[in-house]
């Protein structure tokens, strides 16, 4: 799984911008939204992970799902969907290793994102 | 500016997603397509926005802390202010049980997270021309109940002008006592219905029903209560007797070129020579209850007026007595229906007036009214409804 992960682009830049038709003033304030919020959801997770709580893992991964697929970040989205489907389903015995994917995930993405922002997001 | 923003103002969308990166996404793709867009952080916000600026369209995101999403839904639709209220739930739970929850829940729509530009558009459009329509709806309701605010309180004083023409209730005439009750329909009716002293001993009343709803019917009515006053019976009839007075009122009064006519009971009460006689045209509306408890209605099938020149209305003639109570009604009273269309039928009025038989006059003729509400289940009935009851008294003659 990871290998074919690992293939694929952080993010598509193209399809996220013209998600918001290449308003690209709108995509700075949605990365810097990310950069803000993202890090907070994502200690949500693993907050409700160490508690065992699966109802808030499902509830703050899916949040998280909600901004991962403004920015068509395929590794990212699939690892939080992951977590997200098992919590719902009660099952965190995996949580720990879908977590350290997810995370890593994320932070690859944030950087991308951060990349992107600082060069202008040019395609 | 967009052709959406200019002209009346641009028309509104509130989205209430707790996820800050996807709200501003959709925030700006709807600000694009000319939308002024509200945004809230939760459901509780959201409501707020909801009743503080009545948006034309909500973009609801359905998992949310503390509301969420079908919750918010559920709370719009029981509030009469915002029930009407277009909500699109915006979800990436798209199996069909959940759908069909998110609708049972009062759902208007739904949107998928991962709805691409062109679907979010068509899907906000479609949402928009929904609440436009619910909105003239609105609109035009408002409009109607406003008029029939205006033509109840017109009916209300076209109801009493009809009261304030009869003798007040009580002993209008000695040796009888009197009570009435009118309830005009919305459809202003062409009821009308009177009680005339006509000598010391003598009284006539009647019940007129002019065929048809609306003014004309009631001007006609009106028209036909000149000719019944006294003095004009006595210049073209020369007496009171009730069967005279249909067959000169059938010759004047002919069936109107688009066919509308009317219908009639006449009845003259003698009260010393205690009889009470009576003639109809196609009505079926007076009803002796005697203090033996008999009761019969005084009718015979016949034309209404105006059918034919020819028709013979015999006068029948009654001996009555103290505690006679005699009833003259719309047909409107006993052709009430209930939701499913069964009426309420001159059986089952017969009846009521039977059971309050024990009670005063009064008590009869508002009991009868409200067992009418209470069969057809409203306040309102659909043709007009006249009830007078008349009872002879102990002594006629102090």
């Amino acid at each position: 799984m990871s290998d074919r992960l690992n293939h694929e682009p952080v993010f598509r830049l193209d399809e996220a911008l013209a998600r918001v038709d290449d308003d690209r003033e709108t995509f700075r304030m949605m990365i810097e939204l990310f950069m803000e919020h993202g890090p907070k959801d994502l200690a949500d997770v693993q907050s409700a992970l160490d508690a065992g709580n699966a109802a808030n893992v499902a509830r703050s991964s899916h949040r998280l799902k909600g901004a991962l697929l403004q920015f068509c970040a395929p590794a990212a989205l699939q690892a939080c969907k992951e977590l997200e489907e098992s919590a719902k389903a009660g099952n965190l015995a995996q949580g720990g290793q879908l977590y350290a994917m997810l995370e890593q995930e994320f932070q690859r993405l944030l950087a991308a994102l951060r990349h992107a922002r600082d060069k202008g997001m040019a395609a | 500016m967009s052709p959406l923003a200019a002209g009346e103002g641009a028309r509104t969308v509130l989205v209430v997603d707790d996820e800050p990166t996807a709200r501003t996404a959709l925030a700006a793709r709807l600000k694009r397509l000319g939308y002024r867009v509200i945004e809230a952080g939760d459901g509780k916000a959201g409501l707020e926005s909801l009743r503080r600026e009545r948006p034309d369209l909500t973009i609801l995101d359905w998992m949310m802390p503390e509301m969420d999403g079908p919750s918010f839904c559920e709370q719009v639709r029981q509030d009469p202010e915002l029930l009407s209220s277009q909500i699109l739930m915006m979800t990436s739970h798209d199996q069909p049980q959940q759908i069909a929850e998110g609708l049972a829940r009062g759902a208007d729509d739904f949107l998928s997270k991962a709805a691409s530009k062109y679907e979010i558009t068509a899907r906000v459009q479609a949402g928009m021309r929904t609440a436009t329509l619910i909105r003239r709806l609105e609109d035009v309701t408002e409009e109607i109940r406003r008029k029939q605010e205006v033509l109840e309180r017109e009916l209300q004083s076209a109801a009493r002008y009809v009261e304030s023409l009869l003798p007040p209730p009580g002993i209008p005439f000695r040796g009888v006592q009197m009570v009435h009750a009118y309830r005009p329909s919305l459809g202003l009716g062409g009821d009308l219905f009177n009680i005339v002293p006509w000598s010391e001993d003598v009284l006539t009343l009647y019940l007129l029903d002019a065929s048809g709803h609306g003014v004309s019917s009631a001007l006609r009515s009106a028209s036909f209560s000149t000719f019944l006053r006294r003095d004009n019976l006595l210049h073209h009839v020369g007496s009171s007797d009730p069967g005279a007075i249909l067959m000169e009122a059938n010759r004047q009064f002919p069936l109107t070129e688009d066919g509308n006519y009317f219908t009639i009971v006449f009845a003259k009460l003698d009260v010393r020579a205690r009889t009470l006689s009576y003639a109809t045209a196609g009505h079926n509306g007076a009803l002796l209850h005697r203090r033996s408890g008999e009761v019969r209605w005084l009718a015979r099938p016949n034309f209404p007026l105006g059918f034919d020149p020819s028709t013979i209305y015999p006068t029948e003639e009654l001996p009555v007595g103290p505690g006679d109570r005699l009833y003259v009604l719309s047909d409107g009273l006993y052709e009430v229906p209930t939701s499913n269309g069964e009426l309420w039928g001159q059986d089952r009025l017969e009846q009521t007036v039977r059971a309050f038989g024990h009670r005063s006059l009064s008590e009869v003729v508002s009991g009868t009214i409200e067992e009418a509400v209470r069969w057809q289940g409203h306040d309102h009935f659909p043709d007009d409804v006249a009830l007078m009851g008349v009872e002879l008294a102990e002594k006629v003659f102090s």
